[in-house]
């Protein structure tokens, strides 16, 4: 593989790297460095690639390696992120005037619910044990075969088909205890707040509507609820969607707020 | 006991000092899937009926706190005697243990054994005051093998 043919495919790999190392760290300087870090590592490396795997999977494989070691990626937070973030928001007096004017000044800046979704699943899937996340979102975002999967953590297939199923198990309990959209009794509301702050004019029933798996909120399947929401997820660009600037700093407040957390642990 | 059919059917012998019971059953799925589901506290209710909840590490030394179907006022507080992992699991307390053992018999077949002895020079006088454990080591290994084979053929 020649220089060239390495640089596209880890700029065409580049958007869902950074996208995958922020859903693990939760840190957008993080996730930059480390992309960046991948890119160099595996360029210094290109001789060894023997294309065993694809262009793909062996830079997510450096990547991983290199987030397994990230500190912020190590810590885990709790199943109740949000509701302790909120709390923290609420009783900060520079937080929702540094938001009306992100909101003022980025192109960016437009709140959507399916936004706060995916924004919503990384703070939960980070209260996963780090390699049940990894695993959940190699799989079920981007789109990894198992035996792919198995080779980028180097752990036995069978360690890939526990990880995943566990991880999937604990996501689906806690959205059902705390999803709104799903669960009347759900104790989280925090999608329908944002959205009556930001878009005070919309019907939040219509757009709640427009949500697949709110609206199939009484389906037993709750799996099959989980895999829509996922769908949701594997949609979106946390980089470079219509809200990304708002997501990012909602996204970056709950790691300061969770490294403080941690920190007190 | 170890000669006992692998059929998931508890068999519990009594003596006037100790009673053991032990279960055996085959299991379509790598022994590390069946040890992780084992030795992991916080996930053990949601796949195990027999099991209320456990608090603490699994691993060797460490103190675990089990409230099971069985007894569910009581807690019981044992602690991890031997973890050869993927092998051999013992926990315990001053009244008895229990011992979980794995083996591979062939391609992603794993045997599964559990026993618990529970007696000593006092058991004669409180025998009668513990349920029999039978059907709920029964349950513990069709839960075990269900969902370790689920996992396994999962995609």
């Amino acid at each position: 593989m020649t220089n060239a043919q390495f640089t596209n495919e880890f700029e065409q790999a580049r958007p869902q790297l950074k996208a995958y190392i922020l859903r693990i760290t939760a840190s957008v300087q993080d996730s930059e460095d480390i992309v960046q870090d991948t890119f160099i590592k595996a360029s210094e490396k290109i001789d060894t690639f023997r294309g065993e795997s694809s262009v793909r999977t062996w830079i997510f494989t450096i990547a991983s390696n290199l987030a397994k070691d990230n500190l912020r990626a190590k810590k885990r937070w709790t199943e109740n992120v949000t509701d302790i973030c909120r709390e923290k928001a609420l009783s900060n007096p520079n937080y929702f005037p540094e938001i009306m004017q992100i909101q003022q000044t980025s192109q960016q800046a437009k709140f959507e619910i399916k936004e706060h979704i995916n924004f919503c699943l990384t703070c939960i899937s980070k209260s996963l044990p780090l390699e049940q996340q990894i695993c959940l979102l190699l799989k079920e975002v981007h789109e990894f075969k198992v035996l792919e999967i198995s080779k980028i953590l180097d752990i036995t297939e069978a360690m890939v088909k526990y990880y995943l199923h566990t991880a999937r198990a604990k996501m689906v309990k806690i959205f059902e205890g705390r999803c709104a959209l799903i669960n009347k009794k759900g104790t989280c509301h925090q999608c329908s707040e944002l959205n009556g702050i930001f878009n005070p004019k919309q019907n939040f029933e219509e757009e709640k509507n427009k949500i697949e798996f709110a609206k199939k909120a009484n389906d037993p399947n709750r799996e099959h609820l989980l895999d829509l929401r996922l769908e949701i997820v594997k949609n979106i660009d946390p980089f470079n969607s219509n809200g990304s600037d708002l997501q990012l700093h909602h996204l970056e407040h709950n790691r300061k707020v969770m490294d403080d957390v941690t920190k007190k642990k | 006991m170890t000669n006992m059919a692998s059929d998931g059917k508890a068999v519990t012998r009594k003596k006037v000092f100790s009673r053991e019971t032990a279960v055996r059953i085959d299991i379509q799925a790598n022994k590390s899937i069946i040890w992780a589901l084992l030795t992991n506290a916080e996930d053990f209710s949601r796949w195990n009926s027999t099991i209320l909840s456990i608090e603490g590490d699994i691993t060797k030394g460490e103190k675990i706190k089990l409230k099971s179907v069985l007894d569910p006022k009581r807690t019981f507080k044992l602690k991890v005697k031997e973890f050869e992992a993927e092998n051999r699991l013992v926990w315990g307390d001053a009244m008895g243990k229990r011992t979980y053992t794995l083996k591979t018999v062939g391609d992603e077949l794993t045997n599964f054994m559990m026993t618990e002895k529970i007696g000593g020079p006092m058991f004669p006088l409180f025998a009668r005051m513990i349920p029999p454990f039978d059907q709920s080591f029964e349950k513990f290994a069709k839960d075990l093998k269900k969902e370790a084979e689920f996992i396994q053929n999962s995609k």
